[in-house]
């Protein structure tokens, strides 16, 4: 167990919703997004997609491509695959389901890179694009589930014998006893559609490969995960210390620029071939049909157990997941969901089953809740159905099994631990904001009218800073790594400013600068404002894993608090010289060293970091010039699997919580649904920036409403994917967004410094449950099958009428 | 998502705009406002050798009610004028509100800021708001070629998915939206999934009430086949009745049978079918309390 | 393939442009790569998105769908603009203030269109705000501190 902590009861900056340091750049169109990023003699870069979903590759004609006037290189997949090896894939036997930047042989789903083309403009390039004629040879096209499970479906990946990567049956405790005991049981089908963070900027990179040096430099809005560059080095046949990233922010991501690798691949690939500099910056078509960043889509088939009284005992869950053509992060989002398999209930066992397929769809990557998010709504949506049952108030079932505050650190039956909590407190904050009571009084008046209104509820948990752990747990034997770090260096220059460089990719559309700043100003008490923060290239860089998992504040919180530690030990030595002090004398207050008890006789840390880069001589012999540090801050509470895996280890164990209550009215004719209120409180343990926390909510809960009733990338039967751009790709527009009521809870972390939870998946991890239960309410039938689009709703009411 | 190449040519009045048509054949499109054929284009699925921009045509810059020798007041609304210039102006919401209804529904405000009426309708867009509006309130196309001009009456217009009996060599140079008489009232309605994406189905209607009994009445549907589809047989239902609760739901029952609406990730074409009898019901009363409202409105005068 | 190229004259952000443009440059296109004006962003290039609204002639217009030679004579406006010294434009400070930006990459086109908002509706509302906003599509925030923002800038800039 780590230690626990204890957190100062006043604090200067933590807490305080000032105005977030990234906000200047981007009000003044000054982001130094990736496509304001531009180098002299640059080429750019067009893709020809593949118009099939699964066909071979029978010849590629560049010709007439090459011979446009402004194109440099034209290159195929099988040209691309003599200069790069693989791409990085973390998945199992990734030998046995081969990727690579652009296709070779054959295609595997529409949007497929075969071809590449750089030339003096994107629209050239697109231009030549268009005359590269590509012959295929079709193949028959498996795009659901269950076709790619059937005897004898056409093989997405020859060498892996069958459509199946992966599968695999976990046991966490007596789920079979639980059975027997249990009273009832229910269960259902349950079918999440895919979905996408699709953020308006779209995945970039500018590549510079210098044939002199052999560096290879590219500047990018993608790679968060730093740690794992030397795998792209690797697919680009460049030693690792020649890879040289630097980051730019991203225009959203939401997971979709967490690892999204293709993109800088390709354009590292072209300047290597062209021995020029190369931008690819995809449009939205090649965002959509090819970003490798789509959301789960998976079939549930599941059961939960309990007793007469609504005790909750255990859970089946058998999961199907269309994976697409290739499977770059394995199943990890499947660990995310065992994270907090039986969310806030003293649940005591659960078989988890889990079934990969590869079809003719593009690949999976992370998206918001990286598959904790379904987990959520699968267990919430039959919460419900156990309430429906049993006859229980919604509420009260879930008080009825609520984990206790006196019960944590609580271990789950799934290995993971939760750190801390107060649900029923969050719960009753939740009845209050949303005047619960309220409006079930005044949805029988509407009900009496005739309308449709339903209100529904969910309580669910957020499971933030992953542990690399859990990327390796499905395999038999460990496989890989352990930790997730984040690291930081400040700077104290002279005249006691503070500069803070990261290491990571770490800006997203959360707040890292503001993070690291606040952290900065309560550590070193300086103006949060006044911090200067940078971000290092990886060449010089440090361990650092970026955002994602929720992750980054805690993480970065914990790296500035061991630099700056490192440097009041310096600046305390040399406080203890000027004042002519013991340093055990001395305590920091008010940003400088005070002998205690003289609180007149001090050094701020501006005099004291003059001194440290000036008077170097004046000082002992031990203290070096300079006054910076820096720290590498590990996965603060990781455990190793057992060997059997029947117990996963602790791996995302700072565990916060939220209740989201939703207010829906169905239009009985067009099944549309519009929301009458919305209320969401959350516990992310201490909030940094209370109104940072809020937008992180409110946007995840917009996103989570989309996922919810109508965001979904549609393929057809024969493969042919039906929603190509943002006209039939459809984002929330600001009329569709209910105006929330936002609550916050604070139940610190014992383990994280300040009690920081993560809260960047915060939102989406919920709606999805809140809304279902709410149009469920309203319409008197169950919502299996996400997206609940108005035909869907429309079908449902009639199905009630029946 | 860059655009392929073509040829930019500016036309100055309508008939240079034609006389460029003739020289330059089927390789051209007209520009108006660009905001259907410029998207296209970015994603390469139309492809031009020519545009001819008319968006500066001076004769074609126009809005305004024309005095009608038989008494009737048409809005003229020329080939330039922006779906925003018709929305908020007066003239439309004398004459033909239902337009304005319709254009408020059609695209975001920067987008009918360059977008025109006349180009709404030139698309033939068979689930775009505009083209319903204009049949069911009825007019006429004036076709500009390097001959002259031609009229074509509104119900005559449409004749496919993106096509109208407009000649190669033809623009639009303006059309008239009739006028209805006192005592009449318009609906619009139309569903799509979110607030901002294409409409799934529309309906808009016009009934015209004299002494509580329906005497002229018009029902189109959007989005629910290859063109914007006039549905006489609604229209037959409402004639001679009170335009009260049953009468509209036997017309609106009317107006979806025999639809064979196509299908795609908005809905499929059965669920269009359902909702153009919702919409069309929704329309229609709103129509009815409307001209209801106007009637009485005039009986005090 | 045939192409051609246009002379051009306009004023951007208060300054007299002339150029040289081929057809099919798009107006996004001719303010970022032309003349480096890159806080106009390309989300789409549909014209779905809005982050790449300007102001032509005092109007929101998406430049992904217009062309830069159909900009000729005209008055444009930028997100450049609102701010060209020291001091926030009012709106931005609201903006800043509420934190209604995350990523700030529809935070150009959108601050563009509040302005037009404001200016055509100074005693906005929240639900007017929201309506206006729906034009234009952000992925972060979910509208609500957008729409606070807006009505608190107005508040400032009848003042």
């Amino acid at each position: 167990m780590p230690t626990v902590r204890e957190h100062p009861e006043t604090l200067n900056w933590v807490g305080k919703s000032i105005r977030r340091i990234e906000d200047p750049k981007f009000l003044r169109g000054r982001g130094n997004y990736i496509d304001d990023y531009s180098v002299p003699n640059m080429l750019e870069v067009a893709i020809v997609r593949s118009t099939e979903p699964h066909a071979r590759i029978v010849s590629i004609d560049t010709s007439a491509a090459e011979a446009l006037p402004g194109v440099a290189a034209v290159v195929t997949g099988a040209a691309a695959a003599e200069v790069t090896d693989p791409m990085p894939d973390f998945g199992p036997s990734p030998d046995k389901h081969v990727w690579r930047c652009l296709a070779v042989d054959k295609v595997r789903y529409v949007g497929e890179g075969v071809a590449a083309v750089a030339a003096e403009s994107r629209a050239i390039a697109e231009d030549a694009a268009d005359l590269v004629h590509v012959e295929y040879e079709p193949l028959p096209p498996v795009v659901d589930w269950h076709d790619a499970l059937a005897e004898g479906a056409p093989l997405i990946h020859e060498a892996l014998g069958s459509n199946v990567p992966f599968h695999r049956s976990f046991v966490f405790g007596d789920v079979e006893d639980d059975y027997a005991e249990a009273d009832v049981v229910v269960s259902d089908v349950l079918y999440w559609g895919r979905s996408g963070g699709q953020p308006l900027e779209t995945v970039g990179a500018v590549a510079d490969y210098d044939l002199g040096s052999g560096m290879m430099t590219i500047h990018v809005n993608s790679l968060t995960f730093t740690s794992f560059l030397f795998m792209l080095a690797g697919t680009l046949k460049v030693p690792s210390n020649k890879l040289d990233m630097h980051p730019h922010p991203a225009g959203g991501s939401f997971g979709a620029k967490f690892w999204e690798v293709k993109t800088a691949a390709i354009a590292g690939m072209m300047s290597k071939v062209t021995g020029r500099p190369v931008k690819f910056m995809q449009d939205r078509l090649d965002n959509i049909a090819n970003g490798d960043h789509h959301g789960s889509d998976r079939r549930y088939e599941v059961s939960l157990a309990a007793l007469r009284d609504g005790t909750m005992l255990s859970m089946k869950v058998k999961v199907v997941d269309n994976y697409g053509a290739y499977i770059q992060f394995g199943v990890g989002h499947h660990g995310n969901s065992l994270a907090q398999a039986v969310g806030p209930y003293r649940m005591r066992s659960i078989a988890y089953d889990v079934t990969a397929v590869l079809t003719n769809k593009c690949q999976q990557g992370a998206y918001r809740g990286f598959g904790s998010e379904v987990g959520n709504w699968v267990l919430e949506r039959m919460v419900d159905l156990m309430a429906t049952e049993l006859d229980m108030d919604p509420v009260e079932i879930r008080r009825k099994n609520f984990i206790q505050p006196d019960q944590f650190p609580y271990f789950i039956p799934t290995g993971n631990c939760y750190d801390s909590g107060n649900y029923e407190g969050v719960l009753d904050k939740t009845l209050e904001l949303a005047d619960y009571h309220g409006w079930r009084r005044r949805q029988a008046e509407m009900r009496a009218e005739g309308r449709l209104v339903g209100i529904g509820i969910c309580t669910c948990q957020e499971r933030s800073v992953f542990s690399a752990t859990e990327f390796w747990f499905w395999f038999d034997q460990p496989v890989g790594v352990t930790s997730s770090p984040e690291s930081v260096t400040l700077d104290i220059d002279a005249m006691g400013a503070v500069t803070a460089t990261l290491y990571s990719n770490a800006s997203w559309g959360n707040s890292p600068e503001t993070m690291v700043a606040q952290f900065a100003g309560e550590e070193l008490g300086v103006d949060p404002s006044e911090v200067n923060v940078v971000y290092a290239g990886s060449n010089q860089g440090l361990p650092a894993t970026g955002p994602g998992g929720s992750r980054f504040t805690i993480m970065v919180s914990g790296a500035v608090e061991g630099a700056a530690n490192r440097i009041k030990a310096k600046a305390a030595k040399i406080a203890a010289h000027l004042l002519e002090a013991n340093e055990d004398d001395l305590e920091w207050i008010d940003g400088g060293f005070a002998v205690r008890g003289s609180p007149d006789r001090r050094k701020d840390l501006g005099e004291i970091a003059l001194q440290a880069h000036l008077f170097k001589h004046s000082l002992p012999d031990e203290i070096d010039s300079g006054l910076e540090a820096s720290f590498v801050h590990d996965h603060p509470y990781t455990t190793l699997p057992n060997a059997d895996r029947t117990d996963l280890g602790v791996f995302y164990p700072f565990v916060g919580h939220a209740s989201h209550v939703a207010v829906v009215e169905v239009d009985p004719d067009t099944g549309k649904v519009e929301f009458l209120d919305y209320t969401a409180v959350h516990d992310c343990g201490t909030c940094v920036n209370p109104r940072s926390v809020g937008g992180q909510v409110i946007g995840g809960t917009v996103q989570g409403l989309g996922s919810t009733l109508f965001e979904e990338f549609v393929y057809d039967g024969d493969g042919v994917l039906k929603t190509p751009s943002f006209a039939e790709y459809l984002l929330p527009s600001a009329l569709d967004s209910p105006a929330l009521k936002v609550g916050h809870q604070e139940t610190p972390s014992p383990y994280t410094p300040y009690g920081i939870k993560g809260g960047g998946e915060a939102g989406r991890m919920m709606a999805p449950s809140a809304i279902c239960a709410a149009i469920d309410d309203a319409v008197g039938i169950r919502v299996r099958r996400l997206p609940a689009t108005p035909e869907r709703v429309l079908d449902m009411i009639e199905a009630a009428e029946d | 998502m860059k655009s392929p190449p073509f040829e930019y040519k500016r036309a100055e009045g309508a008939e240079e705009a034609a006389a460029l048509l003739n020289e330059l054949g089927s390789d051209a499109r007209i520009l108006a406002g660009g905001q259907s054929l410029l998207p296209l284009m970015n994603l390469r699925l139309a492809s031009p050798a020519f545009l001819v921009d008319i968006s500066r045509a001076g004769d074609l810059k126009f809005l305004h009610i024309d005095n009608g020798s038989s008494g009737a007041s048409p809005l003229h609304v020329g080939a330039a004028a922006t779906q925003r210039d018709v929305e908020m102006s007066a003239h439309t919401l004398r004459v033909a509100p239902i337009l304005a209804e319709a254009i408020a529904n059609a695209g975001q405000v920067p987008v009918r800021h360059r977008g025109t009426v006349v180009g709404s309708i030139a698309h033939a867009d068979p689930s775009a708001e505009v083209p319903a509006a204009f049949l069911a309130q009825g007019g006429s196309v004036i076709a500009q070629s390097l001959g002259g001009r031609r009229v074509i009456p509104s119900e005559d217009f449409f004749d496919g998915v993106f096509s109208t009996v407009l000649e190669e060599v033809e623009l639009v140079a303006s059309v008239r939206v009739d006028e209805w008489p006192e005592g009449s009232g318009h609906g619009f309605r139309e569903l799509s999934v979110t607030a901002e994406s294409w409409p799934v189905a529309i309906a808009a209607a016009l009934i015209h009430i004299t002494d509580g009994e329906v005497d002229r009445a018009s029902v189109v549907l959007g989005g629910v086949g290859s063109t914007p589809l006039w549905r006489p047989e609604a229209e037959a239902i409402l004639m001679g009745s009170d335009a009260g609760a049953e009468a509209i739901e036997a017309a609106a029952e009317a107006a979806a049978a025999g639809l064979e609406p196509p299908s795609d990730t908005f809905g499929s074409g059965a669920y269009r079918k359902k909702m153009a009898r919702v919409l069309t019901r929704r329309a229609l009363a709103d129509a009815a309390e409307r001209a209801g409202a106007a009637e009485r409105a005039g009986g005090k005068q | 393939m045939n192409t051609s190229s246009h002379e051009i004259s306009l004023t951007v952000n208060g300054r007299a442009v002339e150029a040289t443009v081929e057809s099919r440059l798009s107006l996004a296109d001719f303010l970022r790569r032309e003349l480096g004006l890159v806080g106009t962003h390309l989300g789409c290039e549909q014209g779905a998105c809005g982050a790449c609204t300007v102001l032509v002639d005092g109007r929101s217009v998406r430049s992904c769908i217009m062309l830069a030679v159909q900009a000729d004579e005209c008055e444009l406006r930028t997100v450049e603009s609102l701010a060209p010294g020291l001091a926030m434009h009012p709106l931005q400070d609201a903006f800043h203030k509420h934190q209604a930006l995350q990523c700030g990459f529809c935070t150009p086109g959108m601050l563009l269109r509040c302005l037009e908002l404001i200016e055509e509706n100074p005693d906005i509302t929240d639900e007017e705000a929201r309506e206006g906003i729906s034009s234009n599509s952000c992925r972060c925030t979910g509208y609500q501190y957008i729409v606070d923002a807006v009505v608190e800038a107005a508040e400032q800039m009848r003042q």
